[in-house]
Order: structure tokens, then C-alpha cells, then sequence
């Protein structure tokens, strides 16, 4: 037991030494929060306002100088649309124009359906907003018409107009904003990988490259304490990183001075205790992992070409799960990573985790860490381990 | 004491290459013995068997008794090792690598540091002591690796061509290191394949050749043996083609 902590006293030291390893991983860790939340929240209080002050460039706005003055009574800025209008919604610059005929006076005259035109590219995220805004002002408008002249003539709207549709989001405040909690989540996984990867490397495949592998395995040392000593130096600088990482989100969430947006979730202290709950079992799990495949190769690049591998299935689990969209099966919480996402989605939309939910996604993980400190220690125990044939 | 009996060790897929192959010797206490041989006679996997970092494939040895396999921790406890690698921890000062193995070998607190203090003393590293081994010299890098293999004050010292690459009073100083250990009673076996290493220092000289041992002795009774005039001229002898070899 002693000399596990002799080992983990000694990584540590040396790793805090690293300089430039060091700022570089505790930078990107407390900077990514901050760096990520101002860019989507800015996406998103512009988009906000792009619907709420909607500028319209209209074309022929003097055919239907009724249908501008409704607009313009609907707080919308009616600009008269530049010639190539086409071309600008292409390039992105417009979000929308309206176009009015002619014979749009002449039409309603006649008693025919008066046309205008709604020009818009529906691919472009940013100008979404505003095409619906300005779809709903001109339904609006409809309506109110068509009404007018029912009444006219005597008959109730509703003849005309039998079904109301009446909306209701469930989404309370903290469900919106899913591409944030998503990215909260995400960002929480990855860190617990990440936090651990250059430690790792340099303990085993570091240590063979620098020719002091050797002399460490001749000491009365066994493998596995030597493996574990390493282990719980790399955990404990995983579990730093992601504190640090999900202390970036909470101090911006709480402290500054965000945009506001109308999707507020919470990430408050409980939720941020929930988080590093949650993630534990991978900040044991995930250093002895790479622990096993740092030990694996037999120089740096070697060991980095294993560890890409486990970078693809962290990345890669969470997304595939956001993208099938559907109610999570109850089995999925014995997955390692895929059961973290689903327990933090949870924690960002307010609930509570389940001690047996929690438990259930922990045994797995601490399961696979304690085969793969045995596995590693069986690896450095080998005679390849000297670097022999 | 260091005994080897018929010591085997086989590599490649099959354990075609007979890296040692039957080696049998035995290491005073007190004695400095010498592993002379050609580069891949067999050397570096002999020490690294008796450093039970590998396991043999046939016969057995011990380190005072201990079998070399059966007890390979307590083996380690009593022997330092210096081996072909000889990695340092860069980021770490000599005074700090040096500390880090006496704590695995189980010493601490003011006995450790005062047999670090002793150690620093012994090898002149006064200077460099505590500053981070990143850019030491060949020389010094050997200094410090050396005091790390002797931080637990091992019966036996296993040492592998301790000489590669050090200048000539590097040399001289590590030939005195030796030479007072012999003194104080150790059992010291290093290996070279430099003739001069051996004529200096060694009480025991053992001839390697392909993994067996082709003779074995002290200078003046490997001369008399081969009939050559010097220690030169008996090695090329013992191991040239024919020759010696049969003998």
C-alpha cells in the first residue's frame, strides 16, 4: 500500500513540473465553458432579436398599402427590398422579402385570391427566425381579412374557421436550449478523457521511450502496484480537470453577464455536485483505460495511435444518442459513457439521479478500471514490456 | 553471493535464438566478477535474469540463497541494478530520482536522507544534487543512475557495460566506486566488452560466447590456459573460430 502512494506521490510530482502540459490542459479546461456559452447564447439572443425587431424588405409595397400598414401596426420595419434580393437571401445577407403584384388591388377587386410572394432560404439557421415571424404576420393578416368579411356579411368567423389551434410547449424554461445542455454534457464526458490523456501517455509509453521503465520494474515495486500508483495520480489530476472544466460553466452560467436569451436551465451548485457525481465512475474508469493502452505501446506515438480509438467511442456515443432521438431503454444505464450522458441530460433538465440509477451506471465503469489496472500490470510485467522482441 | 546454474533463456517465436544457453557461474562476495563477450554473446539477458526482470527458460540461480524466480521480490531487495537502460526522470532533481527508489525499496524519513546525503558525498554530485536531471551529461546521468541502483545498500550489485559512454575520468571515478564496494564486501557483477574494464578491475572473469560460457578465471589463469600473451589475444583465441572452442 505504501508504495502505491510513493508512485502516485511521484507522477504527480512530475506531471505538475510539465509546465507546459500543465497550461495548456488547465486553460482549454476552465476556458471552455466561458469560450462555448458566449458563442451559443450570442447565437441565441440574436436570433431572438432578429424575430422580435423583424425587418421586411417588401417589393411593391404600393399595391397593398393596407396589408404594410398592418405590419408596420405589428412593430414590423417595412424597408423597400433592394433589386437583387434573390441573390442577397442566397449569399445570407437578407433573411426574407415579401413580394406584392401588381395586380394585387385588381385581383382583390375581382373577387380572386390577391397573391404576394414570401422569398426565403430555409436552409440558413440564422434567418429562420425571421421567415417565421413574418409567415405569422401574414397569416395574421389573412385571417383578420377574411374575418372582417364574414362579419360583413353576416356570418359567425368560426363557420369559416371550425378549428382553433391553440399550442402548448411543454418545454419548461430548463428543458429548452437542448443544443446547450447537450454541449454541457458533452463537454463534461470528453473532459474526463481528456483530463487524463497526456499523463497517461507520458507514465507508460513516456517512461518505456525514456529508458526508465527498466530500472523502475527491478525495484521490490509489483507491476500492479506500480500500475495502480500511476492510476490514482492520473485520476486524481482527471477528477481536477473536470472540476475545473464544469467550474468554467457554472461561474459563466451564474456570474456573468450573459445575453439574456429566455432559456434559462439551471446549472447551479446542485446540479454541478450532480455532474461530478455522475462522472466519477469515468474519472476512474477512463485513466485506467488509457493507462492499459498507454502501457500497450511500445514508444509515444505508438500508444497515441491506441488511444485515438477510445477518443472515437467517447465522441462518438453521446452524439449517436442524440441523433436517434429516442426514450432511452432501460438497459443503456449499464453502458459505461452512454449512461453518464443520459444521467447528466437528466441532472441539466432538474431531476434528481436515482442512488440505484447512479449505482447502476457506476458498476460497470469500476468494474472495466479494476480489469484493466490488472490488464496493465499483466502488459508491463511481460518481457516485451523492456522492449525486447 | 551469486550463483548461476545453467541458466537457458530462448527467444523468437519458436525459441530458435538462444540468447543464453546453459550459462553456469559463480559471484563472490567481496569479488568483483567480470562478463566478457562479444556484443549479443548473451550478456544484457543474463543480467536481466538475475534482475528478474525476465524468466528463464531452464536452471535456476540465486542471490544469497534466494532463488531467483521463486523469491524474486525479496531477490530485489537485495540487489541494485544498472541496467542498459538507464533512464532518469528529467523533470525530477538527482536528489529527488534518487529519494523516489529509496522510498520503493522501503526506506524513509532521516535514515533515507542521510543515506542519500552519503551517496551524493560518495559520487561528488554535491553540485548537481538538487538541480532537475534535464541536461546532465552522459557522465552525470551515470552518477545519478548509480546512486539510485545503490540507495538501498544492496549485497549485490548487477551491472550492465557501466562504462558505455563515459569519458575517462568518469571511468576512473566508477572503477574506484567499485573498487571500494569490492572492500566493503559486495558481490559485484558487471558486464563489458572492453578488455581494459576487465584487466583493471576483475577478481573473476567470465567468457561469454553465444549464451555459453567458454572459460572462466583470473586474468593470469586465462593466459596460462589459452597460451597467449595477453588478455587480448586469449579472448579473440577462446572464442575464435575452432580454436578454443573445443576445448
Amino acid at each position: 500500500m505504501h508504495r502505491i502512494f510513493v508512485i502516485t506521490f511521484k507522477e504527480l510530482v512530475d506531471a505538475l513540473r510539465d509546465r507546459r502540459t500543465m497550461m495548456v490542459t488547465l486553460l482549454t479546461s476552465i476556458a471552455a465553458g466561458p469560450l462555448f456559452l458566449t458563442l451559443i447564447l450570442n447565437m441565441a439572443a440574436n436570433q431572438a432579436e432578429r424575430a422580435r425587431e423583424l425587418k421586411l424588405a417588401v417589393d411593391g409595397a404600393q399595391y397593398a398599402p393596407a396589408l404594410i400598414a398592418f405590419l408596420e401596426r405589428a412593430q414590423i420595419a417595412v424597408q423597400a427590398a433592394p433589386a437583387d434580393y434573390e441573390a442577397r437571401i442566397r449569399a445570407g445577407e437578407l433573411d426574407v422579402a415579401l413580394v406584392i403584384n401588381a395586380d394585387f388591388a385588381g385581383d382583390v377587386a375581382a373577387g380572386r385570391a390577391a397573391t404576394v410572394k414570401l422569398v426565403y432560404d430555409r436552409s440558413r439557421d440564422r434567418a429562420r427566425a425571421s421567415i417565421d415571424a413574418a409567415e405569422g404576420a401574414l397569416r395574421a393578416y389573412n385571417r383578420q381579412w377574411g374575418t372582417q368579411r364574414l362579419l360583413l356579411r353576416g356570418i359567425v368567423p368560426q363557420v369559416a374557421l371550425p378549428m382553433e389551434i391553440e399550442g402548448i410547449d411543454l418545454a419548461t424554461p430548463q428543458q429548452s436550449g437542448a443544443l446547450i445542455l447537450f454541449l454541457i454534457a458533452y463537454y463534461g464526458l470528453f473532459a474526463s478523457l481528456m483530463g487524463g490523456m497526456a499523463l497517461a501517455l507520458d507514465a507508460t509509453a513516456g517512461e518505456r521511450e525514456r529508458a526508465s521503465l527498466e530500472p523502475l520494474l527491478a525495484t521490490p515495486a509489483s507491476t500492479l502496484e506500480i500500475a495502480t500508483g500511476k492510476w490514482f495520480a492520473i485520476a486524481c489530476f482527471d477528477a481536477a480537470v473536470v472540476s475545473l472544466t464544469l467550474a468554467g460553466f457554472y461561474l459563466t452560467l451564474n456570474f456573468a453577464p450573459l445575453p439574456a436569451v429566455g432559456v434559462p436551465f439551471l446549472f447551479g451548485t446542485t446540479e454541478f455536485l450532480r455532474f461530478l457525481l455522475v462522472l466519477a465512475p469515468l474519472v476512474a474508469l477512463l485513466p485506467a483505460a488509457l493507462l492499459y493502452m498507454g502501457a500497450r505501446g511500445r514508444t509515444l506515438k505508438e500508444a497515441q495511435a491506441n488511444v485515438s480509438l477510445l477518443l472515437f467511442i467517447v465522441s462518438m456515443m453521446p452524439v449517436v444518442q442524440l441523433f436517434l432521438q429516442k426514450r432511452e431503454p432501460p438497459w443503456l444505464l449499464w453502458v459505461p459513457i452512454s449512461a453518464q450522458y443520459t444521467l447528466l441530460s437528466r441532472a441539466l433538465r432538474g431531476d434528481a439521479i436515482a442512488p440505484l440509477d447512479w449505482l447502476q451506471s457506476a458498476i460497470v465503469p469500476l468494474a472495466l478500471a479494476a480489469l484493466a489496472l490488472v490488464a496493465t500490470g499483466r502488459v508491463l510485467r511481460r518481457e516485451s514490456a523492456l522492449g525486447l522482441r | 553471493m551469486i550463483v548461476v546454474d545453467g541458466l537457458v533463456k530462448r527467444f523468437g517465436r519458436k525459441g530458435e535464438v538462444a540468447a543464453v544457453d546453459g550459462t553456469s557461474f559463480v559471484a563472490r562476495d567481496g569479488a568483483i566478477t567480470g562478463l566478457l563477450g562479444p556484443n549479443g554473446a548473451g550478456k544484457t539477458t543474463l543480467l536481466r535474469m538475475l534482475a528478474t526482470l525476465i524468466l528463464p527458460d531452464r536452471g535456476s540461480a540465486q542471490v544469497d540463497g534466494l532463488d531467483i524466480v521463486r523469491d524474486r521480490y525479496r531477490v530485489r531487495e537485495r540487489i541494485g541494478v544498472l541496467s542498459d537502460a538507464r533512464g532518469l526522470y528529467a523533470r525530477l532533481t538527482a536528489r529527488e530520482n534518487v529519494r523516489y527508489y529509496g522510498r520503493l525499496h522501503g526506506l524513509s524519513g532521516t535514515k533515507l536522507e542521510a543515506r542519500i546525503d552519503e551517496l551524493i558525498a560518495t559520487l561528488n554530485l554535491d553540485e548537481l544534487a538538487d538541480r532537475r536531471t534535464q541536461g546532465f551529461s552522459q557522465g552525470e546521468r551515470m552518477k545519478v543512475a548509480i546512486a539510485r541502483a545503490l540507495v538501498h545498500d544492496p549485497a549485490a550489485l548487477l551491472l550492465d557495460e557501466p562504462t558505455n559512454g563515459l569519458d575517462i575520468m568518469s571511468t576512473r571515478g566508477l572503477r574506484e566506486l567499485l573498487r571500494s564496494l569490492r572492500a566493503a564486501g559486495k558481490c559485484i557483477v558487471f558486464s563489458t566488452h572492453v578488455m581494459q574494464e576487465v584487466s583493471a578491475l576483475c577478481d573473476t572473469i567470465v567468457i561469454l560466447g553465444r549464451g555459453r560460457v567458454v572459460a572462466s578465471g583470473d586474468s593470469a589463469q586465462l593466459l596460462a590456459w589459452s597460451g597467449k600473451p595477453t588478455l587480448e589475444d586469449a579472448f579473440v583465441g577462446l572464442l575464435g573460430s575452432g580454436e578454443g572452442l573445443a576445448a
